[in-house]
């Protein structure tokens, strides 16, 4: 037990004052954190860093895990005063918009899976993505994003940025030829998803940061359907990388979270963003974030047994057209998802026969996964894009994205894989029969 | 925030290119058109900092006054040059107060030049055609000593770009890309 009271990281100071000197005199280097410098844990596995990352028990009781700092302000002292005038606000326990143990524990954890300098956590992916293009991009900005982007993010692009000012050319993430011919003077940032919604594509990653590097450009992707055990973009050179942790960073579907991870450099400068629009994480869902957290080594082991097994089944089910999914060497991206994945995850997408109208009978058959929009939850989720996701498109519309009639998106939990086998064969063959086919 | 400059983030940036030069490399470009008699708009191009582009989309107008041929819509030629000056004098002078921990309430310059138009004109006389000199009186308030605030002044001239080349030969080379018209 330790009563000695924590102002922030205490490794972070101002920089010394050289009265009659010059910028030169300046002695505060950048370094990883808040806390990360003092921490390093590069040489473990990824469920050891899961666990123990950014987990600190209290120093007052000993009470294991990191308590829950629930409060919007706190006392300040000798060590916290001046920070914000120093420019190192980040670095203290000030108020909790501009940060919180309980969220440092979580960003800890998350830029040690990501193997990155800082993180920072905001209340929704959304809040995540927009503080962190914004942060990247100035008066007159154009970014090259990919044409089948997360509908939320196509929002930002599509409704926010002309209000600023600022442009956006959507491109298939496949065609690396015409990503780098939609890149114009004032060009500054690519923002791509590391695998995409609905037909998981994998997206040549290593191709898009050559592009980024050849033309001076800020590359960030979204990698919610890659989380760290599965891929870490930052070790392939993107510049930043965002998730909503709402999926399988927290795995449990109980929370709305995001987070960015990257250079300190970087992190430090979306930080005055997460001040300006708001968007900071509550303590309590921080703290559900990070006990989510601990077990995603696992989590993902159980989601890619499960999505495997039954992946493979349904491929080999009369039923179905086509299954789309990474690991399988059916799906056209399967070579660089073996080298650009780890592993594979619990998203899997096929196309039933009979169309959008059998898929709809296929759903109510099922007993097991849930009807509903998000993935990576523990429980299997499934939904139709043509309905949900998808449903403002016209039918052309999204079979130019790969959305053809019959198209079932599943997000596979970590049931056991007999039992959502058994729960699909049954649907798939009551549809079937329903339908009088063979 | 002293001077509403992130003195960390200051420091964090030297030592950053002090270890990596190239990130102190500052790339920029401008492009005038001719609008119509002696007026013309300046548009700046996307710079790089470091090897990092960033979009900067400004555009601004100078014209000369009536009684030198112009319509006086804009700040002339010499009054930018003497803007581009002040200014980069000015971000010198208060990044080094901030580095010192001064904390400024307001620094305002107050240039004068004049020029004699014979040189341009080709009158022949021995008039320079540029500016022979140019006076400026830095007005600041602020919490450091007249001996600090002297010192100040010094190193801001020495270690501002635009100061320093305007004090020091600079080398200009141009090339021209001509199209003849049929009239």
């Amino acid at each position: 037990m330790s009563n000695k009271p924590l102002y922030g990281d205490a490794t972070s100071k101002p920089s010394t004052r050289n009265v009659g000197g010059w910028i030169k005199d300046l002695d505060r280097s950048r370094r990883a954190g808040p806390y990360l410098a003092a921490h390093p844990m590069d040489n473990m596995g990824m469920s050891t860093k899961a666990v123990h990352a950014g987990t600190h028990d209290d120093p007052r009781t000993g009470a294991v895990g990191t308590p829950i700092y629930q409060t919007s302000t706190f006392i300040l002292h000798e060590e916290t005063y001046g920070s914000i005038e120093e420019g190192f606000g980040r670095d203290r326990f000030i108020y909790t918009r501009y940060g919180n143990p309980s969220q440092w524990a979580v960003q800890e954890k998350l830029a040690t899976l990501e193997g990155a300098e800082s993180a920072l956590v905001f209340s929704s992916g959304m809040a995540a993505i927009s503080a962190a293009v914004l942060a990247l991009v100035d008066k007159g900005a154009h970014v090259v994003a990919a044409s089948d982007l997360y509908g939320g993010t196509y929002n930002l692009f599509n409704q926010e940025f002309p209000s600023l000012g600022m442009s956006a050319t959507l491109v298939d993430s496949y065609d690396i030829d015409a990503i780098e011919a939609a890149i114009q003077p004032n060009t500054q940032l690519l923002y791509f998803e590391t695998i995409t919604n609905p037909v998981l594509k994998v997206v040549d990653i290593p191709a898009l940061v050559d592009i980024a590097r050849r033309h001076n450009l800020r590359l960030v992707v979204d990698s919610t359907f890659a989380p760290p055990p599965v891929m870490k973009p930052l070790e392939l050179g993107v510049d930043l990388v965002v998730h909503s942790a709402s999926k399988y960073l927290n795995g449990h579907s109980d929370l709305i979270a995001g987070v960015v991870c990257g250079p300190r450099k970087l992190v430090d400068m979306i930080w005055p963003r997460l001040l300006n629009y708001g968007g900071q994480l509550d303590p309590h869902a921080a703290f559900l974030l990070e006990r989510g957290l601990k077990t995603l080594d696992i989590r993902m082991r159980a989601h890619e047994q499960s999505a495997m097994a039954l992946a493979t089944f349904l491929e080999t089910h009369p039923s179905v057209d086509n299954v789309l999914y990474p690991m399988l060497p059916s799906h056209p991206d399967h070579i660089r998802a073996k080298e650009l994945m780890k592993m594979g995850t619990g998203n899997v997408t096929f196309f039933v026969k009979g169309g959008d109208q059998a898929a709809l009978r296929l759903l109510d058959h099922l007993h097991l996964p849930k009807q509903a929009t998000s993935l990576g939850g523990i429980e299997s989720l499934i939904s139709l894009p043509f309905n949900s996701s998808q449903a403002t498109m016209t039918a052309r519309q999204r079979a130019d994205i790969g959305i053809h009639p019959g198209c079932v998106r599943l997000s596979v939990g970590i049931e056991d894989a007999n039992d959502l086998i058994a729960d699909f064969d049954h649907a798939l063959n009551a549809i079937t029969d329903m339908k009088g086919a063979a | 925030m002293r001077n509403n400059i992130p003195t960390a983030a200051l420091s964090e940036f030297v030592n950053e290119v002090s270890g990596n030069p190239e990130e102190g490399l500052m790339s920029y470009g401008i492009e005038i058109d001719w609008e119509s008699g002696t007026r013309a708009r300046t548009s700046t191009k996307p710079m790089l900092v470091g090897p990092h582009k960033v979009s900067r989309s400004f555009t601004w107008k100078a014209d000369e006054p009536r009684q030198l041929m112009g319509n006086n819509h804009g700040p002339n030629p010499q009054e930018l040059l003497l803007s581009g000056l002040g200014s980069c004098m000015m971000v010198a002078f208060v990044a080094g107060a901030t580095a010192e921990g001064i904390q400024l309430e307001s620094v305002k310059i107050d240039f004068d030049g004049t020029l004699d138009l014979r040189g341009f004109m080709g009158l022949g006389t021995n008039a320079t055609v540029g500016f022979p000199e140019i006076n400026y009186v830095i007005n600041v308030v602020g919490d450091g000593t007249p001996e600090q605030f002297e010192e100040l002044h010094r190193k801001a001239i020495a270690h501002s770009p635009n100061a320093q080349t305007i004090v020091n030969p600079v080398s200009l080379t141009g090339e021209i890309v001509s199209k003849q018209i049929d009239d």
